[in-house]
């Protein structure tokens, strides 16, 4: 299926995105940015750069370089660089050209459409111009959009009935108010004010002006008038104000910011939110004339307006989402990326038009919660995290706890807690008839699988004697939102006590298995462990045992390492024993050569390990696959 | 005859008509299936895409593990340097530390003082008139600029020459 981009086509920036799997994604420029500068550039050499290069560059060729062509569109008037003129609707192809080539890289396939935002206040001209440019670059212009209403997409307020929006898009260099209204996925634009000369740098030139007259006052050198500082003072601007918009203070420190006398100056200064929102007051109290005058063309007071969605980087600012709310009374919305939300909102268009979006595959169910079941020790073993997207098939292998064992229960569990009694149960059944064997070593396989319906078909199989059993559950994935926070808010609470309970679990189960192993080995090894070493052990099991009727953690675990470090030791002794005895007969049979075999190796406890968490029971395929 | 014709035919329909039923059951389970197939490989791509985005959180954490520990270490050392009475030593020492990390990942400085100026490493943040250079020179660095195996990792900052116009 060919894919239709998103294209917020912008007056210093533009952004694209696209659907991927029923998500938006921002596409990134070959030079490794979210975002595309609207700049077009004709070198002398006759090259024409876009983007990032012709921004570089752009000082050095001011008669070759064109900026904010976005106003010109529409207008008849033609643009000159070095001599050649240009129509508007040209230039911004050379900029959709360069989003088409970098979106084809990034894609890897041929992109042939698009849906374009245009502002809400574009005239029929403008908006023709904005096609007329996706037609020289390439570009089937699949519908226009107004640049609100992919906002509003971008929060999926067209699928909650009828209501009223404010879209208050404060960028760089403009701001934008909106006020529209929406039913049945129709959005209609009540009113549209705003300012093309008011923006986010504006904001930075203010702080650049405040604090370069802080440093003059002190040192008597206006730093603007050198372009090196001014440079450094420029971006130690923006960091600030991106800063004061997580934390209420920050450090603006500059060494070396120029020389005077040939006594070099440091500019060193801490701003407070407070101060830095007295600097930019002015500018973020200019927002609220457009608003009010745009509430009274639609004939709106500000509590019809039913949600605020904030556009662009400026309205990450602190106070500013102040203003809105004030000037609104509503909190706005604004879990969406400012920056991002009206190529979003562009892609989520383009993703209905080209059928990318078909309720029925992108919106697919998912668990909300985890689903697992109980393990030896009453531990909960996860097969399916929370958050999976069904349909969904997981599987797992698991053994018996103990020796002969010929029935296991599986108990369904549904919830975050390690404990499977605190979980809850959605359902148990048994399954029979497993063949008499040491613990660990029969394989039963169990079976989650979700349809998209939030079916649950629980299957447990023997996979010596392929006999199996299942269990059906319905309304696995249905429960209230009220229950899941519950659920998970408990999990949150008992976190810690959970995780001792759990880990108390683990080390009595590691003991039951050292027991069941070392006994087993005692057993088989009786000839060749010297009557010391037997009796050590011996006693050291006798231990472990007792720790094991009572309830003392820690001593449970401190036996098991009295345990397994004697057990470690006589190993080795007989490993050695065997090497020794090898390598005499491989002598005696009179040859020379030295052989040991590295894949014996391996860390004498890692069996042991598997078996010890084995219950009904667990612990990745993985291992099952290398004892097979 | 005519009779006859049409018995045949009925029983040819009616044969027809059960295997089209027949077809019918057959091909509306094959979508069943299909369909199912479809959501699962649809749930599964959305599940290998949360799985993904957990897993670039964790290697961006890693990275930025790995650089933060030489900053750390590179802290400590400026501490010492700042209680030294005479540091110009130390400093030197710290200074060819950097030098030889930038160098272990490859990263190298930008040349411009001097050069012709190219958009492709270099942005100008002013251009101030010259007689006595070439046009487009770079005759100032404001902030140096650096390759990451040899692609842009920023570019210099760079006043660059503007020759007037007789």
């Amino acid at each position: 299926m060919a894919k239709i981009i998103g294209i917020d086509l912008g007056t210093t920036n533009s952004e694209v995105a696209v659907m991927e799997a029923g998500k938006p994604t921002i596409i990134k420029s070959a030079e490794g940015q979210p975002y595309f500068p609207s700049v077009v550039a004709f070198t002398k050499d006759g090259e024409m750069l876009v983007g990032e290069s012709a921004k570089r560059q752009a000082v050095t060729n001011t008669e070759g370089t064109i900026h904010r062509i976005k106003r010109k569109m529409g207008s008849g008037e033609k643009v000159k660089a070095h001599g050649k003129s240009y129509s508007p609707e040209q230039i911004s192809a050379f900029i959709l050209q360069k989003i088409k080539k970098d979106a084809e890289e990034f894609l890897g396939q041929k992109i042939t459409e698009a849906v374009i935002t245009v502002p809400a206040y574009f005239n029929d001209d403008q908006r023709q111009a904005t096609k007329d440019a996706g037609k020289i670059a390439g570009l089937k212009v699949k519908r226009i959009i107004n640049e609100p209403t992919a906002a509003s997409l971008a929060y999926g307020l067209d699928k909650e009935g009828e209501h009223k929006i404010a879209v208050y898009d404060f960028g760089g260099g403009t701001f934008d108010i909106t006020l529209m209204e929406v039913g049945d996925g129709v959005f209609e634009v009540l009113s549209t004010n705003g300012d093309t000369q008011l923006g986010g740098s504006d904001m930075d030139q203010a702080l650049v002006d405040y604090l370069s007259n802080e440093f003059k006052k002190e040192h008597d050198v206006d730093l603007r008038k050198d372009a090196k500082s001014l440079q450094r003072l420029i971006e130690a601007s923006e960091k600030a104000k991106m800063e004061l918009s997580s934390t209420m203070q920050t450090e603006i420190n500059l060494p070396y910011i120029t020389v005077v006398n040939n006594d070099p100056k440091h500019l060193e200064l801490k701003l407070t939110r407070a101060k830095f929102e007295e600097i930019i007051s002015d500018i973020v109290d200019k927002t609220e004339k457009p608003c009010k005058q745009a509430l009274k063309d639609a004939k709106l007071k500000p509590e019809d307006i039913d949600h605020v969605v904030l556009v662009g980087g400026t309205t990450r600012i602190p106070l500013v989402k102040k203003k809105v709310q004030e000037i609104f009374g509503k909190t706005p919305k604004r879990d969406v990326d400012p920056m991002e939300c009206v190529a979003i909102g562009a892609a989520i268009q383009a993703g209905i038009l080209s059928g990318e979006i078909d309720k029925d595959i992108v919106l697919l169910d998912v668990t909300p919660l985890t689903l697992s079941i109980e393990t030896l020790g009453g531990v909960a073993t996860q097969l399916i995290d929370r958050n999976t997207t069904v349909p969904t098939k997981k599987s797992k292998i698991f053994s018996t706890a103990a020796d002969n064992q010929t029935s296991v229960e599986i108990n369904v569990l549904q919830g975050e807690r390690p404990m499977a009694a605190d979980n809850r149960s959605l359902g148990r059944f048994h399954l029979d008839g497993i063949l008499p064997a040491p613990r660990g070593i029969p394989q039963i396989e169990v079976t989650f699988d979700i349809d998209a319906d939030g079916i649950l078909n629980v299957n447990a199989k023997d996979l010596g004697t392929s006999k199996e059993q299942s269990i059906r559950i319905t309304g696995s994935t249905k429960l209230s939102d009220q229950e899941i926070s519950k659920m998970k808010k408990e999990a949150e609470e008992h976190e810690d006590e959970d995780k001792k309970r759990k880990e108390a679990v683990e080390i009595r189960n590691n003991g039951d298995a050292l027991v069941h192993s070392t006994t087993k080995m005692l057993e088989e090894l009786k000839d060749k462990i010297s009557d010391d070493d037997k009796k050590s052990i011996e006693d050291a099991l006798k231990e472990l045992r007792k720790t094991l009727s009572g309830d003392d953690t820690d001593e449970i675990k401190e036996k098991i390492d009295a345990l397994s470090k004697i057990m470690q030791k006589v190993s080795t002794q007989i490993y050695q024993q065997a090497a020794q005895q090898a390598a005499q007969q491989q002598q005696a049979a009179g040859d020379a050569q030295q052989k040991t075999d590295e894949s014996w190796s391996g860390h004498p406890d890692d069996d042991d390990k598997t078996i010890n968490a084995d219950y009904k029971v667990k612990k990745d395929e993985d291992k099952k696959d290398k004892k097979k | 005859m005519t009779t006859k014709k049409t018995t045949g035919k009925k029983k040819e329909n009616a044969e027809k008509n059960i295997n089209l039923k027949e077809e019918n059951e057959k091909l509306k389970l094959e979508l069943k299936e299909k369909n199912d197939k479809l959501l699962r490989a649809v749930a599964e791509f959305q599940n290998y895409q949360k799985r993904m985005e957990k897993e670039l959180i964790c290697q961006r954490q890693e990275t930025k593990k790995k650089y933060l520990e030489e900053l750390i270490d590179l802290h400590e050392l400026l501490k010492k340097a700042y209680e030294d009475n005479n540091p110009k030593e130390g400093l030197k020492l710290l200074l060819n530390n950097i030098n030889s990390f930038f160098e272990k990942e490859q990263i190298k400085p930008i040349k411009c003082i001097g050069e012709k100026f190219d958009h492709n490493i270099h942005h100008a943040i002013t251009a101030l008139e010259k007689n006595d250079c070439e046009d487009n020179t770079i005759i100032e660095e404001v902030k140096k600029g650096y390759l990451l195996n040899d692609k842009l990792l920023r570019p210099s900052h760079v006043i660059v020459a503007k020759k007037i116009e007789k």
